[in-house]
């Protein structure tokens, strides 16, 4: 008889899934988000995720080489955070922006912390945070779609105007390569059906975050407004490849869903109080910190030990007991960080405002010298209510027009209008200008109130070259041509490398003279 | 594959301790003659067994063999003349409305009945529970949800009838319990025959249970007949249900109208390393390697890598094929490869994707208990985590992406934390 035989621990049978094989679906659960991502944003897209997911699996390798760990960059656990960080990245990001993202989640968060299984953030997410903290400006400027210049859609919502849900489910409206919802959805569900992610996770955020958004969004549970929300800003994304990480979320179901829970109530409070369109991104990794707590206090017990399986064994110790108090902990948690931020908005609102309304005076005052007064005109006001807060015309991007005032003069006569209008099409946010007119449709000159452009570029709006162009001209409306050759009177030179800024400042002032041609005059 | 009865040839090997409980004691001598249904050896206490003769001859030895456990043990070596010739005293049908309760645990005990389905548990000692009245529940367990294992099926196939009068004469010593009958849904047609003989019966139902490991787990199928969830400290009877195997039944059944002592009980033998699989009613002392040369041997050009005394799931290795089977063996699978090699060049990081939580029948964490065993924190292990309740079905391990050998550790760790009991208990 054979007398070498295998003898180990029971069960001598596995099942069929390995590390590897779970890696290679998540990797094809992402691939029709990837897909979608190139057709729509062009090969650039795909030069960014290959270099995204190229450099997380050398950068394991070389760890591995260099620390003698072993092979397990093979596990494909590399490939799967590559690809979310390029997925999360924007399809016209530089060579080194994906090159350095995974650098730093695989070498500093994955295996400075021990590999696989270890890390206490999701690597791809911290990899993408590291990107925007080190490389703001570059990580949020986002393609160009058919070569229309377009902010981002959940930059849009935050400057309140509408915005296309249907494109940014399919996947066409600007953004990061994977930002096709239905796309992440496909992907996503398929995950879930094949019991790879915790339904209770993905869920419970993205049920949370809804409410939340409903409860305290302001707009109250419009359809329209949670679906907007939900479609941006890598909601769908983090509820089902960020949130549901193995590592990174917690152990017991009940955990799962307090953790779900805590990441959807962060991800709209930050919506609604905070500013930056990425932080959905910070609500997963601060939900991630939380993990060894929530995993602490909220351990399942044994079948035999729960309350509700107890029935007619009577035998056991105190059992769910125990449970509330983490989830009282963590709600508020949510809730005092939710009032915290709240309550500095509302006792700095008025100061805000008071000092708002100073900037708005003075620059009134800049655009109009002669004018020692300025008084609101009932009509006048009525035409800017009857505007709604909708963008203004048809010609002018997504400008907006504020307020009018009438600026007099000593002797009481009228020496001009100011104007406060906004672009919403600037590089980097909206762009407010107050714009000075004589009665007699002069342009007098332009000031910026609000102007957040990328310094030394978009920025250089503001300085005399450009902003003095506009000063006694006459047109009624401006053409913006490439920098050194405007000659004619309605042409405008544009700030050299900035001709969004200067687009944006151009379609604001042109709004101004429209109204004023069309409301001020038209209406006296 | 039908049960086919297997009359050995070769020595026969019984060793002294089969069951769980004291080793018994020999009764006979090197040179004595036996016959089929002696009782070679006595139970020494409450908690122990008798050890009976499958075959005659004569005894050839008393000494340390080799059995599967892979240890050496004491063992009665019996010269088999081949003849089965019987012993007198058993064979016949008696009436069984004259029995009384004491004459039927007597007649268990005596027959050397041990719980068929893996542990060997005397099963007279588990019919005397404290509070006969208190049982709710007989369960009949006919889930075999051990992959590869058949032999249930096949006798509830063909012996239903039996097994059903066996339940009958248990229910007897439990005044207010039901039996159940518990098989999984893959089964049908031992499910249609178990209904078959049970239809028309008082007390006793068949119950079709979901396929799925482990069903046939003591406590997998309390949970589902009584709906009962119970710390590991305590036993079936506490929560009023006693759990029997059918092969276990059906000796009842034998041992208490025919007299008939346990020398025999069917096996699968299987596994794809087998040429000519089937299932057996087997004899107690009998060779795994005979039992395999009888049966046709190895596939051709399929070398041996190892052997399963059960299933794949919980069976238990064997460093070899010469090696006596025992009462409660219900299966040898013979594989050409081994999974635990192969799981082992794949095995990577724990992930914390939670599979084993998914599966685990007793509701534990096993990702945290390995964590915490592997930490050596046996605290956290025994008290925060409840690891102790681990009944080492595998399930666990069979699931585990990452291919960690979590039942291991559990197994380990456990035996430290008694160890460390005992020590502290002992002071």
């Amino acid at each position: 008889m054979n007398t070498a035989l295998n003898i180990s621990s029971s069960p001598h049978t596995r099942d069929k899934w390995s590390t590897a094989f779970i890696m290679r679906v998540v990797t094809l659960s992402l691939l029709p988000a990837s897909l979608v991502g190139v057709i729509v944003y062009g090969w650039n897209a795909l030069l960014v995720l290959a270099l995204s997911v190229a450099s997380a699996v050398a950068s394991e390798f070389l760890f591995d080489k260099l620390t003698h760990k072993g092979d397990t960059w093979k596990d494909g656990s590399a490939v799967v955070t590559g690809l979310m960080l390029g997925l999360c990245l924007s399809p016209s990001a530089p060579w080194y922006i994906p090159v350095l993202g995974s650098m730093f989640a695989i070498l500093v968060v994955k295996c400075c912390f021990g590999g696989l299984g270890k890390n206490f953030v999701n690597p791809a997410l911290a990899g993408r945070c590291f990107l925007l903290i080190s490389f703001g400006k570059v990580m949020s400027a986002y393609q160009i779609v058919d070569g229309v210049s377009m902010a981002t859609p959940i930059a849009a919502l935050k400057g309140g105007s509408a915005v296309n849900i249907t494109q940014m489910f399919l996947g066409t409206a600007n953004g990061v390569i994977g930002s096709s919802i239905l796309a992440l959805l496909v992907g996503g569900l398929a995950l879930w059906a094949l019991d790879i992610i915790h339904g209770q996770i993905c869920f419970s955020v993205l049920i949370s975050f809804t409410a939340a958004m409903g409860l305290f969004g302001g707009q109250g549970f419009d359809v329209k407004f949670l679906l907007a929300h939900l479609c941006g800003g890598g909601v769908v994304m983090g509820a089902f490849f960020m949130a549901t990480d193995y590592v990174t979320s917690p152990v017991s179901r009940l955990g799962q869903t307090v953790y779900g829970v805590l990441i959807g109530l962060l991800g709209a409070v930050f919506r609604i109080k905070g500013g930056a369109p990425d932080s959905f991104s910070y609500s997963v990794i601060i939900a991630n910190l939380f993990v060894p707590m929530i995993d602490t206090y909220i351990l399942s017990k044994p079948f035999a030990y729960r309350r509700l399986a107890r029935g007619k064994w009577d035998g056991s110790g105190p059992l769910l007991k125990r449970v509330p108090r983490p989830v009282i902990v963590l709600t508020s948690i949510a809730l005092i960080a939710g009032v915290a931020l709240s309550g500095v908005y509302a006792l700095t609102k008025g100061t805000i405002e008071e000092q708002h309304r100073a900037a708005q005076a003075a620059s009134y005052k800049v655009v109009l010298p002669s004018a020692e007064s300025f008084e609101v005109d009932a009509a006048l006001d009525q035409a800017v209510a009857d505007l709604n807060g909708q963008v203004y015309g048809s010609d002018f991007g997504r400008s907006y027009i504020n307020e009018v005032f009438i600026g007099r003069d000593a002797a009481g006569e009228i020496a001009g209008y100011a104007i406060s209008a906004t672009s919403a099409d600037g590089f980097d946010g909206n762009i407010t200008l107050a714009v000075g007119v004589s009665p007699d449709g002069t342009l007098n000159g332009i000031s910026f109130t609000e102007l957040n452009e990328t310094p030394g570029m978009g920025m250089r709006a503001d300085e005399p070259e450009f902003k003095e162009q506009f000063n006694g001209r006459t047109a009624t409306r401006f053409k913006l041509i490439k920098a050194g050759s405007a000659i004619a009177e309605d042409e405008i030179d544009s700030v050299s490398g900035a001709s969004i800024t200067s687009s944006a400042v151009v379609n604001a002032v042109n709004a101004a003279l429209d109204f004023f041609h069309t409301t001020v005059k038209g209406g006296n | 594959m039908p049960l086919r009865d297997f009359l050995p040839q070769g020595e026969m090997v019984f060793p002294l301790s089969q069951h769980i409980g004291k080793p018994a004691k020999p009764i006979v001598k090197k040179n004595d003659p036996v016959l089929v249904g002696q009782r070679i050896a006595e139970a020494d206490g409450f908690v122990s067994a008798h050890v009976i003769c499958s075959c005659s001859g004569t005894v050839k030895a008393i000494e340390k063999r080799r059995v599967l456990t892979g240890a050496m043990m004491d063992c009665i070596v019996v010269d088999n003349d081949g003849a089965f010739t019987p012993a007198e005293g058993f064979g016949q049908r008696e009436d069984a409305s004259k029995l009384t309760n004491d004459d039927i645990l007597a007649r268990v005990q005596e027959a050397a009945i041990v719980g068929l389905g893996g542990a060997g548990f005397p099963t007279h000692v588990k019919l005397r529970p404290k509070d006969p009245a208190a049982i709710r529940y007989i369960i009949a367990n006919g889930a075999e949800c051990e992959p590869y294992l058949t032999c249930n099926d096949q006798l509830m196939r063909t012996r239903a009838a039996e097994i059903v009068e066996g339940l009958e004469l248990m229910l007897r010593l439990f005044p207010n319990a039901e039996g159940v009958i518990g098989i999984e849904r893959n089964k049908p047609e031992a499910i249609s025959a178990m209904e078959a003989a049970v239809s028309g019966k008082n007390r006793m139902r068949v119950l079709p249970l979901k396929t799925k490991y482990p069903q046939g787990g003591e406590r997998s199928l309390i949970q589902v007949v009584a709906g009962a969830n119970f710390p590991i400290t305590k036993l079936p009877a506490d929560v009023g249900c006693i759990v029997e195997n059918v092969g276990t039944i059906y000796a009842i059944q034998r041992a208490v109208l025919y007299h008939e002592p346990l020398f025999s009980h069917c096996l699968t033998l299987t596994g794809e390393a087998v040429k000519n699989p089937g299932n057996y009613i087997i004899r107690d002392g009998t060779s795994f390697s005979e039992l395999l040369e009888a049966s046709g041997g190895l596939k051709e050009g399929v070398t041996l890598k190892k052997a399963l005394c059960g299933g794949p799931m919980m069976g238990i290795p064997l460093g070899s094929l010469d090696v006596p089977i025992q009462k409660q063996n219900n299966g040898l699978t013979l594989l050409p490869e081994d999974p635990c090699e192969i799981a082992e060049a794949q095995m990577t990081a724990c992930l914390h994707c939670g599979r084993c939580t998914t599966v685990c029948p007793m509701g534990l964490l096993p990702q945290l208990m390995a964590e915490a065993a592997d930490d050596g924190d046996l605290d956290r292990y025994e008290k925060k985590l409840y690891g102790l309740e681990c009944i080492q079905c595998g399930s666990c391990t069979y699931i585990c992406p990452a291919k960690r050998p979590l039942m291991q550790t559990f197994k380990q760790a456990k035996a430290e934390i008694m160890a460390r009991k005992r020590a502290a208990g002992g002071k």
